[in-house]
């Protein structure tokens, strides 16, 4: 032990507060080790790994279009962003042009699931404040979304809409699901600004979260933080203004400048009126014309990659495609790369407030086990 | 009805195990006792995160290795009576990730469910719908009031 302090120069510190892998704060199991002085953390550790299914193993050979309907089923939380991201890939190897109405109604699904996202962020972060009855208004509030998400795919929670070349003939919108959907956004709108007033005038819950599990700026971008967790430290950047698919929407990219727990919640919330915005700008602007382009070809294809901003950060997916089958598949999500902002934003903070700074960073254990550790004999 | 079984029934307390599903089942599971479109509160089943204080253990997810001995461990804590619901294609068979009659069967996962403790309502659904989670817990009361 004397020998390791010598090379690390790291102080051992005794006590140890395990949390995990099955815990009340946590609803995914993951473990955290804080290590306390004075009831003060002092450093932590998320272990990852619990939940590792293999999905990359099961796409290995599998014919592209059921690889791609797989990998709905990383994550059920942002399902249409993985199934998106890999058909996008699919699309970029083979060369595939996808019509306009199709891409807009893609639009559509991935900013009324990043509304679905943001509101269960919320729920769940008051929730671990101890503030049920907010998370209990906020649920209200995003069943609007998630039967909006019903009538558009047929399921609550994996829709399935992308599909190579355009979109699924489920998912296709007449007049009568645009009227639902318009009627939707202006309830959404409405309910979501009555909560936020009322949320940021509550002076307990303010006093609660402000100040507490502050990540800096600099620490954010060397801990290669992403997404909102990134914007609420200052850092002006956000994927979607680069897409070309968003290239003909307006919105603003919301940052704050403080990076603690008020921060976070304020980016989100203020996400949700900039989604509604997209999602109003599509609808109005909907293209007339087919939604599936069927003119392609399977042809092999070298490793292709393509990334999006997905409602935690970015997301990267990559394969190659050899005789209509799917090999070396890389997915990096977002909250693997959050994981080190997690860690750091615990240490200086009461341990009651641990919980509290990893939430802030909208963990999904379930995206973030994808990886298989090599060890070497 | 005794007195026992009518206080019981007054009182169910749900534990949500979660064995590495895809997220969409548990978020169902709290939507279900959360939204008030759906609010089990009402029919007073409550959610609880202590197993020795639980009635009723809901286990979504393909039980992974990692998560077969925390299972077996938090089944066991719970008192008697009690009673077990699978929810979700997953923790019935297994799911997409069990891969069944695949080119290659993951090694992964050691559910389904029923292979490791003993399962007395199941709940079909990817994800699963809120209104069969409270017909599943519905179901699963009977073994609860009855017992002795």
């Amino acid at each position: 032990m004397d020998e390791d302090n010598k090379v690390t120069k790291k102080q051992v510190i005794e006590t140890e507060v395990p949390l995990g892998t099955v815990h009340s704060a946590a609803i995914e199991p993951y473990r955290v080790r804080l290590f306390v002085e004075d009831e003060i953390v002092k450093d932590a550790e998320i272990t990852v790994g619990v939940n590792h299914r293999g999905v990359e193993r099961i796409m290995e050979g599998l014919p592209v279009e059921k690889a791609n309907s797989l990998t709905e089923k990383i994550c059920g939380i942002c399902s249409n962003s993985h199934i998106w991201n890999s058909v996008l890939v699919a699309e970029k190897a083979l060369g595939i042009e996808v019509p306009e109405r199709a891409l807009y109604i893609r639009i559509i699904m991935e900013e009324l699931e990043r509304l679905h996202s943001h509101m269960l962020y919320l729920a769940h972060g008051s929730e671990v404040l101890g503030h049920e009855t907010f998370a209990m208004r906020i649920f209200y509030i995003r069943e609007t979304v998630m039967e909006l998400l019903r009538m558009i795919g047929g399921n609550r929670v994996q829709y399935g809409v992308p599909i190579i070349g355009g979109i699924r003939p489920r998912a296709e919108l007449d007049l009568m699901r645009i009227q639902k959907i318009k009627d939707g956004m202006d309830f959404v709108e409405e309910k979501i600004t009555e909560f936020a007033e009322r949320f940021v005038s509550d002076p307990m819950v303010m006093s609660r979260i402000t100040g507490v599990g502050i990540l800096k700026k600099e620490d954010a971008i060397r801990l290669s933080a992403t997404g909102p967790t990134l914007r609420a430290t200052g850092v002006d950047i956000d994927l979607r203004r680069d897409m070309p698919e968003y290239e003909s929407f307006e919105f603003n990219v919301i940052t704050q400048d403080d990076g603690d727990v008020k921060a976070n919640i304020l980016v989100r919330v203020l996400e949700i009126p900039e989604s509604i915005k997209i999602i109003r700008q599509a609808i109005d602007h909907l293209p007339e014309g087919k939604i599936t382009n069927r003119s392609w070809d399977m042809e092999d294809s070298p490793v292709t990659n393509n990334y999006i901003e997905v409602p935690r950060g970015k997301l990267y997916h990559s394969y190659s495609l050899d005789d209509g089958r799917v090999r070396n598949v890389i997915i990096r999500t977002p909250s693997i790369t959050n994981i080190g902002a997690m860690e750091y934003a615990c240490i200086g903070y009461h341990i009651t407030d641990a919980q509290l700074a990893i939430v802030q960073c909208d963990p999904c254990f379930t995206c973030t086990d994808r990886a298989i550790k090599i060890i070497q004999i | 009805m005794s007195l026992k079984s009518y206080s019981r029934a007054r009182s169910v307390h749900v534990m949500l195990v979660y064995t590495g599903g895809c997220n969409g089942c548990d978020i169902e599971i709290v939507n279900c006792i959360f939204s008030p479109k759906y609010d089990a509160e009402q029919y007073k089943i409550f959610l609880t995160w202590n197993p020795r204080e639980a009635d009723v253990l809901v286990v979504t997810g393909p039980v992974t290795k990692h998560n077969e001995q925390p299972l077996r461990e938090i089944y066991k804590a719970i008192p008697e009576p009690k009673a077990v619901i699978a929810a979700g294609a997953c923790a019935l068979m297994g799911g997409v990730y069990k891969n069944i009659n695949g080119d290659i069967p993951s090694e992964e996962i050691m559910g389904p469910v029923d292979k490791i403790i003993p399962v007395d309502a199941k709940v079909p659904g990817c994800a699963v719908r809120p209104e069969d989670v409270l017909a599943g817990a519905v179901a699963a009361l009977p073994k609860l009031l009855n017992a002795k």
